[in-house]
């Protein structure tokens, strides 16, 4: 997910901002990513998105935007995407990914 | 005819300028997965992903852009994600190492790991990519053998942005 420290850019709607992101699916086996907003402890903080839950196939990229509350911007850190894992039918260890950008870091 | 050729030749020039491709390198994390893990079972009451007791240890690939600009918090599993039901506790180890580098200078990632919990934290200074394996290891309460079915569980992988 890109940019790692993106740009929180003012919205249509009195008192949200929002932040344009991109993310590129390099895992053949994951189809569904999940976006979330957290504080600097992982508390989850409250946002909108057109998604919530991505479908995006393997090698694809897909652009959404993250509409956060301004007054929640002094909190809000960590904006990420993890993978959905599917259930498997063998005993074996599933790998979830997470990708974090950082919203009150330096943009790139 | 000849003059006519080479000027009509000089005329066609401008179709051959040059067009411009940009890009732009941004911090990135890629995370892939090398190798599926899985669970073996060398005495009934374990499972385990280490090669020796049959199973397969789980590797994962971090790609960064550019260095010094995320941390790999890789954690592993303390619980099952599914299972056949369980009536008693379930005792779980594991562990977290770098098995492969681009670079040689990342070799001291391994070091310089740090364990916070059951997550362990490489903080990945140099661009390029690092393969990591986790261990996970899973012991049924009282030495009871585990009830027969489909055991996975989940190793969280993180790239998080500095």
């Amino acid at each position: 997910m890109t940019p790692a420290y993106p740009e929180v850019k003012p919205s249509h709607v009195a008192g949200v901002v929002k932040v344009e992101m991109s993310l590129f699916n390099s895992r053949e086996e994951i189809q569904w990513y999940q976006i979330e907003l957290f504080d600097l402890n992982w508390t989850n903080i409250p946002f909108a998105s057109s998604y919530r839950i991505i479908n995006i196939g393997y090698k694809e990229r897909k652009s959404f935007d993250v509409y956060i509350r301004k007054a929640d911007m002094d909190e809000a850190v960590y904006l990420c995407t993890t993978s959905k894992v599917r259930k498997s039918s063998k005993s074996r260890t599933l790998i979830s990914s997470r990708i974090c950008s950082r919203l009150d870091g330096e943009p790139a | 005819m000849k003059y006519l050729v080479t000027a009509l030749s000089l005329l066609a020039l401008p179709a051959l300028a040059n067009t411009p491709i940009t890009g732009n390198v941004e911090a990135k994390c890629v995370i892939q997965t090398t190798k599926d893990g899985v669970y073996g079972n060398p005495i009934a009451s374990r499972l385990s992903t280490t090669p020796a007791d049959g199973g397969v240890l789980p590797v994962i690939r971090f790609d960064v852009s550019i260095a010094d600009s995320y941390t790999a918090n890789i954690t592993h599993p303390t619980s099952f994600s599914s299972s056949p039901p369980l009536t008693d506790t379930v005792a779980w180890t594991g562990s977290t190492s770098v098995t492969q580098t681009s670079v040689s200078g990342m070799s001291a990632y391994e070091e310089a790991k740090v364990l916070v919990d059951s997550t362990t934290i490489f903080n990945l200074t140099l661009a390029g990519s690092t393969w990591f394996s986790t261990a996970s290891s899973a012991t049924y309460g009282a030495s009871k053998p585990f009830a027969g079915g489909v055991y996975t569980a989940l190793v969280q992988a993180s790239c998080v942005a500095k």
